[in-house]
């Protein structure tokens, strides 16, 4: 008897002691309500309020979109896949279509689990809860946020319908790879609207909100997997699915397609056209004014550049020695070649291509347009040109390659050296830049004087800082692959001059245009000289430094320069046929020079023009051959190329020039052969000093 | 109110299972159990935040995006609102001038090549003509690729670009500033006096004396003074006087013809050769000392 008194006893306190907590808690509830309540934020009406930041949409010049920055892909409920929709229910909140907005249930169990398992932390949020958290609170864990969140999950269950809420909470899930929303998650991971996906896929995705980064397909496919399996277990557990479903969906390979342009954050050229719309329209148009922004870019022959770059660079990783093994840990501190690639359109100055390293996840840094590298002897077409202008030489024109000494005021003498520190004695012009001999270029630099050069230069379009010294015409001054891209097509376009532009077009999201360029060239260089350049520079590509093309494969008609820098920091080739012009720079980012495993440097020829030649070759593929256009005037005349006289059919290898009206070549006398030797004394050309 | 522990299990039975006390229990499981089955908790609350709803702050992450976008948009519709503007002023535009000074510097507007083409008809034959020859325009409409014609106000004056549908420049034509200068006068003289324009200021001649020392002049030389008389012959009214500019511009002298039609009045330019304007400037002066002259005697006869 007294036993039972006892138990009645304890149950007697028990319960009031139950009853005075729920009210002590529903006391706290009610003051923690009027607490949250007060700066509870508003929620938008309609709903769909919260997708309706417009995307700015980057589009290439062919109409392919490239990117998307903000807002989301909206689609309705009908366009999810019903597996999808069961995976995600599964996964995050079976009892969707039966609580109000709070799972009572799993929220006690939450509790009872954070109290009595120290360390532990239980979920409990509901989809609507999810959806709360996500629209208006930081993710800083505090219990009045989590109570706030609660009580907005509960508006909105009160305010809308449970497939208005699931439409908003799909189209604005985090996915992960800057995929938000169910339909640009479906289209990246898998290339299809999330209306198609199957089984397999639905529960790969449905299990990326819980860790977008730690399940991320690209990175971590294994553990991917096992969440599927988790979620596949989860919708059979629900009874979405049958065990037998679920086995065979998850034994189905998965294989996420390769990050799409769309998604894919990482493009040197996608960085050069968000910068810019940023300087003229300010960081918050872009990103939430819904722009859309038509590029020069080809993505085929963006595709193919980086391929070409890649692969160029992969050869010159095993020339240099890197092995490939050592090669891939970035991380572990050794250096590999880097390297740049653009190519303009000759007669607008739109930018067709742009790499600006070998990775962009390894480096976002843009050596194409942001890295001034010295250019070396690719810089000598400038200098060639103004000696052509100003001195009123020709390609025909015979200088010695000899040492040279040329006295700087202030400053010890300049004393170039040739590539292979040999000097060949006279020889033409043309020849001169074929072969890229220094000593011959430093005598016309001293005759033009650094000044004139530099003007030529920037005519052409070369803006970054060049020095006054004699060294210029070397290529002592650093500029950008985009600058060199730009200056050459200027020959190529006859001496027409194009600005080099990327942004094509701007609209508003109502298709009202904001901006539009205009292709406008202008006369920089004489038609003729350039034509005459443009010759020289085939020579170049024919039988020169850059001959490599040629034997690479590429016929196509094609003029360009080689260049390298002292110690081999830097090796360029910058080329053009009449409709595009493309530069590549390859090089280490800072100091190592090229060279491969038996310690010889590797030129532009070596390492440059092969890149630009591959590129070149796939990217004209299928083209008609096309000539320069030759301007009026202009007469050819093959000449001897050590004297610079009319060849006869007993000259060894003649080379063939082009001359502008009223510049003529010395006529071949017999016995003029002897005047071939340096020595001699009586040659009758012009910059010849015995 | 006396409360005293009861001292048996019936005691203990009896207000145990008293009516209150039951009522209490199946009460609070009543309201436990509806709740979870019914939510009415929350659908209670939730009819309370809604009706507050509109009271609340717009605060939060989605606010805050919405905001920027807010801004975003109006900045850009600030941006489409000048552009329009600026293009529909120009787009109503009868004249060059009136162009530039419906454009801010740096600015451009896009125009129809018919537009451009109505632009350039209403300008003199001899401006036309330093804007573009007639024959090269008809060159480029009768190709077919001119479409759209860009004008922007540049330092310098108008820049102008002739367009084919892919916004590749056909040609580009610049009116300086001087010659937009030259254009507003005809424009300013085709609705005013010879008052109105400074560079006459001094040389402004009575119509009657002017076409007298005209007629003074060799027969050869009249068609170097005014080359295309038909053009006064064509107007409306009479010409009342004539004005000769003190500036010479690559070899001509700039002549205004004042003209009379009805309480209006109006100015046609054209333009002389330098050298006979000056021929012919020689005999105005002479005649206009020779009338000075002449009253001068009559005055001192009337003296005498």
């Amino acid at each position: 008897m007294t036993g039972a008194i006892t138990l009645i006893r304890i149950v007697r306190a028990a319960f009031y002691g139950t009853l005075a907590v729920i009210s002590a808690a529903a006391l706290i509830g009610v003051g923690m309500f009027f607490i949250a309540v007060r700066d509870l934020p508003r929620v938008p009406e309609p709903l769909s309020r919260i997708i309706e930041t417009p995307p700015t949409e980057i589009f290439a010049a062919t109409g392919e979109r490239l990117m998307i920055i903000g807002g989301r892909e909206v689609i309705p409920l009908s366009d999810v896949s019903t597996h999808f929709i069961q995976a995600i229910l599964a996964t995050e909140d079976h009892r969707f279509w039966e609580h109000h907005g709070v799972d009572k249930l799993r929220t006690i169990k939450a509790i009872l689990v954070t109290l009595f398992q120290p360390g532990r932390i239980e979920g409990a949020s509901t989809i609507t809860q999810q959806l709360s958290k996500n629209l208006f609170f930081s993710f800083k864990r505090s219990y009045m946020r989590k109570f706030r969140e609660l009580l907005v999950a509960i508006q909105i269950e009160s305010r809308y319908s449970k497939g208005e809420i699931l439409e908003a909470y799909l189209n604005q899930i985090s996915m992960g790879v800057g995929a938000n929303g169910i339909e640009q998650a479906a289209r990246t991971f898998f290339g299809k609207p999330a209306s198609e996906l199957t089984l397999a896929q639905s529960a790969l995705l449905a299990g990326l909100p819980k860790s977008p980064t730690r399940y991320n397909p690209y990175l971590h496919l294994d553990r991917a997997k096992e969440r599927q399996r988790v979620v596949l277990s989860r919708m059979e557990a629900v009874g979405y699915i049958t065990n037998y479903q679920a086995q065979s969906a998850f034994q189905d390979e998965l294989t996420p397609q390769p990050p799409s342009k769309a998604a894919r954050t990482g493009s040197y050229f996608l960085d050069l056209v968000i910068k810019s719309l940023e300087e003229r329209y300010g960081p918050e148009v872009v990103y939430h004014g819904g722009l859309k922004v038509i590029t020069t870019i080809d993505p085929q022959l963006q595709s193919m550049a980086e391929e070409s770059l890649r692969d160029g660079l992969q050869g010159l990783d095993r020339r240099v020695g890197i092995d490939e093994v050592i090669g891939r840990g970035v991380g572990s501190g050794v250096a590999r070649p880097q390297g740049a690639l653009v190519t303009v359109e000759v007669n607008s100055g739109s930018i067709k291509a742009m790499v600006g390293g070998r990775s962009y996840v390894e480096t976002e840094f843009n050596r194409a347009i942001e890295n001034n590298r010295l250019p070396g002897s690719s810089f000598k077409p400038f200098l060639y040109y103004t000696a052509f202008e100003k001195l009123d030489l020709n390609p025909a024109t015979v200088f010695v390659d000899r040492p040279v000494t040329i006295p700087v005021r202030g400053a010890p003498d300049w004393e170039p050296d040739n590539f292979g520190l040999k000097h060949e004695g006279p020889m033409i012009l043309k020849q001169a830049l074929m072969k890229s001999v220094n000593s011959i270029a430093a005598q016309l630099v001293e005759q033009t004087g650094p000044d004139e050069l530099i003007a030529t230069a920037r005519r052409c379009g070369i803006t970054s800082k060049l020095d006054s010294v004699y060294s210029v015409a070397l290529g002592t001054s650093g500029v950008s692959p985009l600058e060199m891209a730009s200056a050459f097509a200027c020959f190529a376009n006859g001496g027409i001059r194009h600005e080099p532009f990327w942004i094509w077009r701007v609209e508003d999201a109502l298709g009202r245009v904001l901006e539009e360029h205009i292709v406008s060239g202008e006369r920089a260089l004489d038609v003729s000289i350039t034509y005459q350049m443009v010759d020289l520079m085939r020579g170049v590509v024919d039988e020169g430094t850059g001959s490599v093309i040629r034997r690479m494969g590429f016929t196509l008609p094609a003029a360009g320069k080689t260049g390298t820098t002292d110690g081999y920091y830097d090796a360029w080739f910058t080329g053009f046929t009449p409709t595009l012009c493309t530069s590549v720079w390859v090089g280490y980012d800072r100091g190592q020079g090229l060279r491969d495993t038996r310690g010889t440097g590797i030129t532009g020829g070596r390492a440059a023009a092969p890149i630009w030649a591959d590129f070149m070759r796939k990217a004209t593929e299928g083209d008609p051959p096309r000539e320069f256009m030759i301007p009026p005037h202009i007469q050819f005349k093959m000449v001897d190329p050590i004297t610079g006289t009319e060849a006869t059919i007993y000259t060894p290898h003649p080379i063939r020039v082009a001359l502008r009206q009223g510049q003529e070549i010395q006529e071949h006398t017999v016995g003029e052969e002897g005047l071939s030797d340096p020595e001699a004394g009586a040659m009758p050309s012009y910059g010849l000093e015995f | 109110m006396d409360f005293s522990e009861p001292q048996n299990f019936r005691e203990w039975a009896s207000r145990v299972f008293a009516l209150r006390p039951l009522v209490l229990i199946l009460l609070i499981f009543g309201i436990v159990i509806s709740e979870l089955r019914f939510d009415w908790a929350e659908q209670v609350l939730g009819a309370y935040l809604v009706t507050t709803n509109t009271q609340r702050p717009e605060s939060g992450s989605i606010w805050e995006v919405g905001h920027r976008t807010v801004t975003a948009r109006q900045t850009l519709e600030q941006l489409i609102t000048d552009r329009q503007s600026t293009q529909r002023e120009a787009r109503g535009a009868d004249t060059f001038t009136q162009i530039v000074s419906s454009l801010p510097p740096g600015q451009g507007v896009m125009l129809s090549s018919e537009h451009f083409r109505r632009l350039y008809l209403a300008l003199p034959g001899t401006l036309a003509q330093e804007v573009v020859a007639p024959f090269e325009l008809l060159r480029l409409l009768s190709d077919g690729r001119w479409v759209r014609t860009y004008l922007e106000n540049e330092d310098y004056g108008l820049k102008i670009y002739l367009l084919n549908n892919e916004n590749r420049v056909l040609r580009d034509l610049r009116i300086p500033t001087q010659l937009l200068y030259q254009i507003e006068r005809v424009e300013l003289a085709l609705q005013g006096t010879l008052d109105d324009l400074p560079t006459f200021e001094s040389r402004v001649y009575p119509a009657e004396r002017f076409f007298r020392a005209l007629n003074s002049l060799p027969h050869e030389d009249l068609g170097s003074v005014i080359s295309q008389p038909e053009k006064l012959l064509g107007i409306d009214g009479r010409i009342v006087r004539v004005g000769i500019s003190d500036e010479a511009v690559s070899g001509y002298i700039e002549l205004g013809f004042e003209i009379e039609d009805g309480t209006r009045r109006k100015v046609i330019l054209l333009k002389g050769r330098e050298w006979a304007v000056w021929m012919l400037r020689s005999y105005l002066e002479e005649m206009g000392q020779d009338t000075q002259k002449s009253s001068g005697s009559e005055e001192i006869g009337d003296q005498g």
